[in-house]
Parts: C-alpha cells; sequence; structure tokens
C-alpha cells in the first residue's frame, strides 16, 4: 500500500485536528466560500437536475462499457503517436512511471496537480529515484515547501491560513514576498516556478477526461499551471485511473459543465484542455513524448461489488465540503489520499477496511453529500455497506458488538425495552442543567464538544399514547 | 498474462450482462446527447446577438472586450492597450497568416516568447458563446505558450466564428483531425487556492483582452 493509514489512530487524528483552533479557521474560510459559489452556480442554471440525470448516465454507460471504451482510447491515442501503459497496482503505475524518467535521464520533474498521482505515491517513488519534483499548481507548490500531503482534492492547502502561507513562502522562496496578503503570494509564486516550468525534463499531469473517440486526455485548470507543465518538457507523461473514460469530446463537455460547477461554482474552468498525441511535425511547440499510464488499482474490483457506483465520481469535492464531519476535522485526519465522504468510501478500497473502518462510521448520515453530488452517488448507501461488510468481517470491536446485542436482546423484548427507556430518560435528567446535558458519565466524547438536549420526563412511546388518548377523548 | 489483459479481463469477468455489438454501445452513447438543450444553459440574451452573449460571459469572468471593424485596425489598438497598462511597445506576435501584412506602426513585435513575456497578440481559432471561452488549437503557426507565459493576453476573435454552444464546438472538433492541443480559455489566469480567495495571474496570464472583428480581411 502506498498510503498505509498513518498512526495515531482515526480518534486520536480527529481529537488533534478538533482542538486545532486555525486549522478550524482555515478549512471554514475555504469551505463556506465554496458552498455559497456552487449554490448560485446551480441555482443560476435551472438546467442543473436534468444535466445531472445526463451526467449519471453517460458515466453508468461508460462504466458498463470500460473495456470497449478502454480499447478505442488505447487504438486512437496510439494513433496518435502516444504510448499508453497498463498498471494493475499503485506498485505498477510507480513503476513505470519512474522508469520513463529514468531512461530519459531526467533531473527535474514538474507536475499538475492529481490526485490519481497523490493515490499512486508517485511524489514518494521520484524522490525514492533521486528526481527532482517541482510541484507546479499552486496549492501543491504550498505543501510541497510544507512537506504535506493534500486535505482536500479541489483545494490541497485548504488547511492552510494565509498567514501560514506567508510564512512557507519567507523560508521558501528566494526573495521573499513582501506582504502577505494573497495577491502578493501568488505573484511570488509565479515568479519562483517560471524557471521550473521552461527547464522541466518532463511534465507529469493527470486527467479529469480520456476521450475514447480521440484519444486525447483533458485536463482542467484555472491556473494555467497544467499547459505550462506539458508544453515545454520533451516528455509529457498521464497517469489516469481507467474510469475517467468518456465516449466522445460532447459527452466530456456535458460532465464539464457539472463538475466545474460542483467544484468551484465557476461555469467552465479557465483552462480546458485537450492533449493528444507527442507534437506534431512542424509545431511551434509541444512534447516530443508523450505517455498514458492507465491505472486500475482496485477498480476493476469495484465493478462487480456495491461500490460500483462510486466509480461514477468525477472528483469535484463538493461532497467534502458540504460534510459536517469534514468541515470539523478537515482532510488530513481521514488518513487516506482522498478525504471526506468519497474518500470515506474509496479509502478501504484503496488501503483495505482492516486500518480505515472507522472512516464510514465518522459519517452522521445527514445526506447532503449525496444531495450535492453531481452524478448522484448513493454516498450514506455505500458508507452503510462498509460498515455491514466491517460487522461481518468481525471488524468492530468487542464492546461495541457486546453493546449491540444487549440492545438486540431489549429490542426483541417490547415491554422490557419500554421499561428501559424509561429508566433511560429519567436517569439522563439528573445530569441535566436547564434544557441541556453539558456533562455525562460514559459519554465525554459526545460532551466534550457539544451539549447534549436534556430529554422530557417522558419516552416517545408515553407521550405518543397520552397524546392519542387525549385526541380519543375529544373525538 | 499482461496487465492490459488483466485489466481488461476483470472488467470483463465483473459483467453480469453479454457484451453488446460496438454499433449498439455507439448508438446508446449517442443517444445519451439526445436534446442537449434541455442540459445546458440558455444565452443572455436568449435570441440576440453571439457577439452580444458572448461579451457578457466574458466580461463576468474578467475578461476585458473591444469591437473593431477589421483586423487592419488592431496596431493602433494594441498601442493604445499597451500605453494604458504603462506597458513598453513591444510585443510577442503569434505567426499566423492573418497578421503578416499589417503596419504594426511604432510597436515592435517578435515571435520568440521571453520567460516573463509582458504581451502577446494571437488568434482565436473560435470562441464559444455559452461560457465565454475562447479556443485555441496548436499548430506550426500556433505555439501553445503563446496564450500561458505572457502576463497580458491579447486575442482576436472574428465575430463570425463564434458558436453557440459548448456542443456545437465539439462537433466543428469531430469534424477535423485533433490538433495535439485544443485548448479552451474562458478568462484570465486564476486561483483561490489560498483561504479562497481570488486572485489573478496565479501562473498565465492575468489579463486577457479580446478583440472582436468583423472580419480578418
Amino acid at each position: 500500500m502506498s498510503h498505509p493509514i498513518p498512526q495515531p489512530s482515526f480518534k486520536a487524528r480527529a481529537e488533534a485536528a478538533l482542538a486545532d483552533r486555525t486549522l478550524k479557521l482555515a478549512i471554514d474560510r475555504t469551505t463556506g466560500t465554496a458552498e455559497a459559489k456552487r449554490a448560485a452556480a446551480v441555482a443560476a442554471f435551472p438546467e442543473f437536475d436534468a444535466a445531472r440525470r445526463r451526467g449519471r448516465a453517460i458515466k453508468d454507460h461508460v462504466i458498463a462499457h470500460l473495456d470497449h471504451y478502454l480499447e478505442q482510447f488505447e487504438r486512437n491515442a496510439t494513433a496518435a503517436g502516444a504510448k499508453v501503459h497498463w498498471a494493475r497496482t499503485d506498485a505498477e503505475a510507480r513503476a513505470i512511471v519512474t522508469r520513463i524518467c529514468l531512461d530519459a535521464d531526467a533531473k527535474l520533474v514538474t507536475r499538475a496537480k492529481s490526485m490519481l498521482g497523490e493515490e499512486i505515491g508517485l511524489p514518494h517513488a521520484l524522490a525514492d529515484a533521486g528526481i527532482e519534483r517541482v510541484e507546479t499548481d499552486l496549492a501543491e507548490h504550498i505543501i510541497q515547501l510544507a512537506g504535506e500531503a493534500p486535505s482536500h482534492i479541489i483545494w490541497p492547502a485548504m488547511h492552510r491560513t494565509r498567514e501560514q502561507v506567508a510564512e512557507l513562502f519567507r523560508a521558501g522562496h528566494q526573495p521573499p514576498p513582501a506582504a502577505e496578503d494573497p495577491a502578493t503570494m501568488v505573484q511570488s509564486a509565479r515568479r519562483a516556478l517560471r524557471a521550473k516550468f521552461l527547464g522541466a525534463d518532463i511534465g507529469i499531469s493527470g486527467a479529469n477526461f480520456l476521450v475514447a473517440d480521440t484519444g486525447a486526455t483533458c485536463t482542467v485548470t484555472n491556473e494555467g499551471n497544467a499547459e505550462l507543465t506539458t508544453t515545454p518538457p520533451r516528455i509529457h507523461i498521464v497517469t489516469a485511473g481507467i474510469e475517467k473514460i468518456v465516449p466522445s469530446t460532447a459527452h466530456a463537455f456535458a460532465l464539464l459543465r457539472l463538475l466545474v460547477r460542483s467544484a468551484t461554482g465557476g461555469e467552465l474552468t479557465q483552462y480546458t484542455t485537450f492533449h493528444c498525441g507527442p507534437k506534431r511535425p512542424g509545431d511551434a511547440d509541444g512534447p516530443e513524448e508523450m505517455h498514458i499510464v492507465l491505472v486500475d488499482n482496485g477498480r476493476t474490483r469495484m465493478l462487480g461489488d456495491e461500490f460500483r457506483e462510486m466509480l461514477r465520481c468525477i472528483r469535484c469535492g463538493a461532497c467534502m465540503n458540504h460534510c459536517v464531519v469534514y468541515r470539523q476535522i478537515g482532510g488530513h485526519a481521514y488518513g487516506g489520499t482522498y478525504p471526506g465522504p468519497m474518500g470515506s468510501v474509496l479509502t478501504p478500497v484503496l488501503d483495505g477496511l482492516a486500518g480505515s473502518r472507522d472512516l464510514p462510521n465518522a459519517c452522521t448520515l445527514n445526506g447532503r453529500c449525496e444531495e450535492v453530488c453531481p452524478v448522484g452517488i448513493p454516498l450514506p448507501t455505500l458508507l452503510r455497506a462498509w460498515r455491514s461488510r466491517s460487522w461481518r468481517e468481525g471488524l468492530e470491536p468487542g464492546t461495541l458488538r457486546a453493546g449491540l446485542g444487549v440492545w438486540a436482546m431489549l429490542a426483541r423484548r417490547p415491554a422490557l425495552y419500554r421499561l428501559a427507556s424509561r429508566i433511560g430518560v429519567r436517569a439522563l435528567r439528573l445530569f441535566g442543567r436547564g434544557g441541556w446535558i453539558a456533562r455525562l458519565p460514559l459519554a465525554g466524547g459526545w460532551t466534550r464538544y457539544r451539549d447534549m438536549p436534556r430529554p422530557p420526563g417522558r419516552t416517545f412511546m408515553d407521550q405518543y399514547r397520552r397524546t392519542r388518548a387525549q385526541k380519543g377523548g375529544r373525538r | 498474462m499482461t496487465a492490459r489483459d488483466d485489466i481488461l479481463g476483470a472488467i470483463r469477468a465483473a459483467r453480469a450482462t453479454p457484451a453488446r455489438t460496438a454499433e449498439a454501445i455507439a448508438a446508446e452513447a449517442a443517444s445519451l446527447l439526445d436534446a442537449p438543450e434541455t442540459t445546458r444553459p440558455g444565452l443572455a440574451p436568449a435570441a440576440g446577438d453571439l457577439a452580444d452573449a458572448f461579451a457578457r460571459k466574458a466580461g463576468a469572468l474578467g475578461t476585458t472586450i473591444e469591437h473593431l471593424p477589421d483586423i487592419a485596425a488592431i496596431p493602433a489598438a494594441l498601442r493604445r492597450y499597451l500605453d494604458t497598462h504603462g506597458l513598453p511597445a513591444s510585443l510577442a506576435v503569434q505567426p499566423a497568416a492573418e497578421f503578416a501584412g499589417l503596419d504594426w506602426g511604432g510597436v515592435a513585435i517578435h515571435r520568440d516568447l521571453a520567460p516573463d513575456e509582458p504581451a502577446a497578440l494571437g488568434l482565436a481559432l473560435c470562441g464559444i458563446a455559452e461560457s465565454g471561452s475562447l479556443v485555441v488549437h496548436s499548430g506550426p503557426d500556433a505555439p501553445v505558450l503563446l496564450s500561458f507565459l505572457p502576463l497580458h493576453h491579447i486575442v482576436v476573435l472574428r465575430v463570425d466564428t463564434l458558436l453557440p454552444h459548448l456542443e456545437d464546438y465539439a462537433a466543428l472538433m469531430a469534424k477535423q483531425a485533433s490538433p495535439r492541443n485544443a485548448i479552451l480559455i474562458t478568462g484570465p489566469s486564476g486561483t483561490t487556492d489560498i483561504e479562497g480567495s481570488y486572485v489573478r495571474g496565479a501562473h498565465g496570464p492575468g489579463f486577457l483582452h479580446v478583440i472582436l472583428t468583423r472580419s480578418t480581411d
């Protein structure tokens, strides 16, 4: 596994994140804006629901005919002069990319942000091979300076405040930026990366889409860093998951309308670029070689199980921007490449359920992720599927199994259950002050971060019976 | 077994129903694009001029727009633009045939792009009104970096090349061989990577100026 779940445990990471007030501030600043902008973009696009149904149908069609489209893509990309590679696992993908770099005697590699690259552990693989890697996306540049992993799939440096970014740039840029405002810092990064773009031996990008009928790969960026990464070097390498296929450019556009609105609230990213093979004879610029690495890494396994619908994901990040848990703990606490709701479904696929069974549990099932998902992935259902599997595989701890056993015993005996509930609510009332319970023995994990409402003196069933009797009396 | 065989084999093994013919798959793929008007934004103004619709969209993204009668009026407009922005009277110009015979007056033009090129002039293949996008294809007379290295990117767009929607551009693409790069440019380069606040000129041009002309004669 390229990303073993780091120690300490999820619970310890979440607690550390909750205690970090700067982190909360940073997350709130970006997710708040993202949520508002997405809502405005959807409100300005009355066709959004119909577009979402179309997007979902396109992804389902591709997933049903993945072999057909991959072969068609390979044929057309090869005809355009690209070399197509296939990787079963993250390790195979790393080996292919590293081999291309070493064969080309590459010293400096520029990279345009790709979550697939993170998933397969490319940054470490290049470092291990002694190749200098320069991240060109501004957020990736920030976290490269900080020596961190991305905490969000659209805004990888979301966990960093502007003050922290300024500190990193003062240490990492020559000359350091003159001020702490975002505009000055963006200019500083522009200056710092310019020579790297033009001096790189190889440029590596991901792909938002692989277009089957042309063999082109498609990147979307707002900064223009992808084209500056893929054009000057002698070699362009693309790493992409096999689910990124679309039948044609028109299908890609149908999905782009959903992707960009859901991700940033824009209508199209500033630069939407199709890359079809290497430089053509006579072309003014462009790479001499183009390599495309098609990566499986668990995706074909998902085809055959209950997580198949997750292959629809177009990586917009809306689910995490709208997740109450993500917005409290941020992306790093999840411990995998992909955070938030979509990450909690994918991480057990990629890293194994045994080490990540806490992730599907760290969810309130409020359903906001499914509501905003542009391709209608039933994320809460998939998270529940992981919970069931974790139970079936005996991964849940003994205390939980015993507790649920007691509850199941009571639930099957209604009279006993009601008696226990009556005792329970009366006992809980003893801990309340006013309308709230601020401290509760054995439930410190709950009351440390929020108060619990003090229950009324009677159980629901008692109140229901009483109300019914009153109504019946009036009739 | 190669990785390719294994991956394709695993996909086929996961299939619950028999594989369909390429024709049946293509027919279903085409049907997924039926009635495009039901899933795309309308143009504003709805039935008006495409140039108006384009200018509104592009303008909202921070692109500046200038209308010129013809391509011969470009050099004078460029001098004004460079003056207004306090830039030297020097410009990188795309080696396009359309620009070949122009009298540049006092502006020194060049082909080679400096790493920190202040301003460059290019020609769009077409424009898309729905999104306010410019389309650029790479080629012998169209370097990709011309659209990315300069701080000021000035683009000539012929009104008669404007297309209403993204699908219209996809249809145009389907009729010709793909270039190495087909690029849709929708506003100046920007980023929201620091606390979500929007800053222009991240790596690409911080300024995008579109010259709309009625013809290239």
